[in-house]
């Protein structure tokens, strides 16, 4: 038996280092630490970070033959999904016309309006369009990865947006892609408003198991909401732009033995098959912030005159 | 270390092939969630690695390699930080636990007994996303344990191949 067929090596004898069992105490107590900081006090960006440098060259090796062969069996049947969706865009553009031609018109009369009864001048929001780039595999909450990340200068908490509706909001930013939290997951809530009513709520994710859906919560029995009601985003919270549709009410249970109402809402972005998307700055970023202290004298005056 | 009787001598492991062979089972974690999305049901291939190296090679592999491999799946899934680490530990220690024992059952007999070491990772995992509040994941997650004991065979043929060579390769024996 020639030499090296064994493994000759014998084991320490004296020196073993830690015991599995200290090792174990150590690497758990590590780990609960970790969960710990994640989930309370948010201090683990930066680890999160390294780690994930560390990832990308894996992740990018793993996902270009994915894409490349997804690409490969696309190409060839692409030329007649083109055309389609050409002729589609064009007879959708064509029913828009109408309402596109209208849109600098009312928006001139809207300023003018605006001006006359002294309100804020709205914002317009800047964005960046971003690719979806595969579902986060965390199977507990509802994510997803796009293709922009701080590089680009993709800030945490910026609304995403899709043809749609909302699609979300952005939670993690990696250097070079940023995790998207859906609406339909169970820890997200928006402030929507009731374009029919004007009332304004919060919409929640469907904590249900395979919810796809969203939940109009805390909603009194008598309300005013009715099936097919559009809800979009009210701009109070300072994150999502006013206006951007988000949901349509799709089932309004009235009970007895409740004293609010049971609705659920059918989000109106393509939550489970968004390919593009368009990040939005945060809405605060962009309202300027309030004038400093020393015009405080004469704010009375202006508010006597009102 | 006592010759098991009937069982073929093999030779040493190569470290770069175990680590090459860790990396290996990490693409293809993160391979299965491209193609799988956040289904739960998906074999955890990395785990299984783990406990076959810590199983194999307890001097080599052990709690602090599972600990960091661990870490690198929670940000791939963008889960809780340390939920995978825990799991991960959790599993090589007692994967270590058992090396002694293990490798004296046949290859089915192993799997079934690795089967509630690895349920027992994926229950920490579970328990460990209630307690932080999350949602539950669907009932398909039973599944993965018992798919990663059924893949212990194949795991095994493939991960000892190299060791499984022939000492004195000849014309009759290329390999």
């Amino acid at each position: 038996m020639p030499l090296g067929t064994l493994d000759r090596a014998p084991p320490p004898f004296f020196k073993q280092g830690q015991s599995a069992f200290s090792k174990l105490m150590l690497f758990s107590a590590l780990a609960l630490f970790l969960m710990v900081a994640d989930v309370r006090f948010k201090l683990t960006g930066p680890i999160r970070v390294a780690v994930a440098t560390v990832l990308y060259p894996i992740q990018w090796a793993v996902m270009r033959p994915i894409e490349m062969m997804r690409g490969g069996g696309v190409y060839f049947s692409s030329l007649q999904q083109a055309q389609a969706a050409e002729l589609d865009a064009k007879k959708r553009l064509a029913t828009q016309a109408q309402r596109a031609a209208q849109v600098e018109q009312l928006n001139l009369e809207n300023d003018r309006l605006r001006k006359l009864l002294t309100l804020r001048e709205r914002t317009s929001t800047p964005g960046q369009a971003a690719e979806v780039m595969y579902d986060a595999a965390d199977p507990f909450t509802r994510r997803v990865m796009v293709d922009k990340g701080q590089m680009q200068g993709i800030k945490p908490g910026s609304p995403v947006i899709d043809e749609g509706g909302v699609l979300g909001q952005v939670t993690r930013v990696y250097p070079l892609s940023s995790e998207v939290t859906l609406l339909i997951d169970r820890e997200h809530a928006i402030p929507v408003l009731n374009t029919r009513t004007g009332a304004r709520s919060v919409v929640y994710g469907d904590p249900s198991v395979h919810g796809g859906t969203l939940e109009l919560r805390f909603m009194a029995g008598n309300a005013d909401v009715q099936q097919g009601d559009i809800l979009s985003t009210s701009g109070v919270d300072g994150v999502y732009p006013p206006g951007i549709p988000v949901a349509r009410v799709e089932k309004v249970e009235r009970r007895a033995d409740s004293a609010f109402a049971r609705i659920s809402c059918q989000p109106l972005a393509n939550t489970l098959g968004a390919k593009h998307v368009l990040l939005l700055d945060p809405y605060s970023v962009q309202i300027p912030l309030p004038a400093p202290v020393e015009s405080s004298q004469n704010a009375p005056k202006k508010g006597a005159k009102r | 270390m006592i010759m098991r009787a009937g069982q073929q001598l093999l030779l040493p492991a190569n470290p770069l092939f175990i680590w090459g062979s860790l990396i290996a089972a990490l693409m293809v974690n993160v391979l299965l969630s491209y193609l799988f999305g956040r289904a739960a049901w998906p074999p955890d291939v990395l785990a299984l690695a783990l406990v076959f190296w810590a199983i194999h090679q307890p001097l080599r592999v052990g709690v602090g390699t599972a600990f960091f491999f661990g870490l690198a799946m929670d940000v791939h899934q963008g889960a809780l930080l340390g939920q995978h680490a825990l799991a991960y530990t959790a599993l090589s220690f007692f994967a270590i636990t058992v090396s002694r024992r293990l490798l004296w059952y046949s290859i089915p007999s192993q799997a079934l007994q690795i089967f509630p070491l690895l349920a027992g990772a994926h229950l920490v995992q579970f328990a460990v996303r209630l307690i932080a509040g999350h949602g539950f994941p669907g009932w398909s997650f039973v599944l993965a344990p018992v798919m990663e004991a059924l893949l212990w065979p194949m795991v095994t043929f493939i991960l000892l191949a190299p060791q499984m060579r022939a000492p004195d390769p000849d014309a009759n024996r290329p390999l």
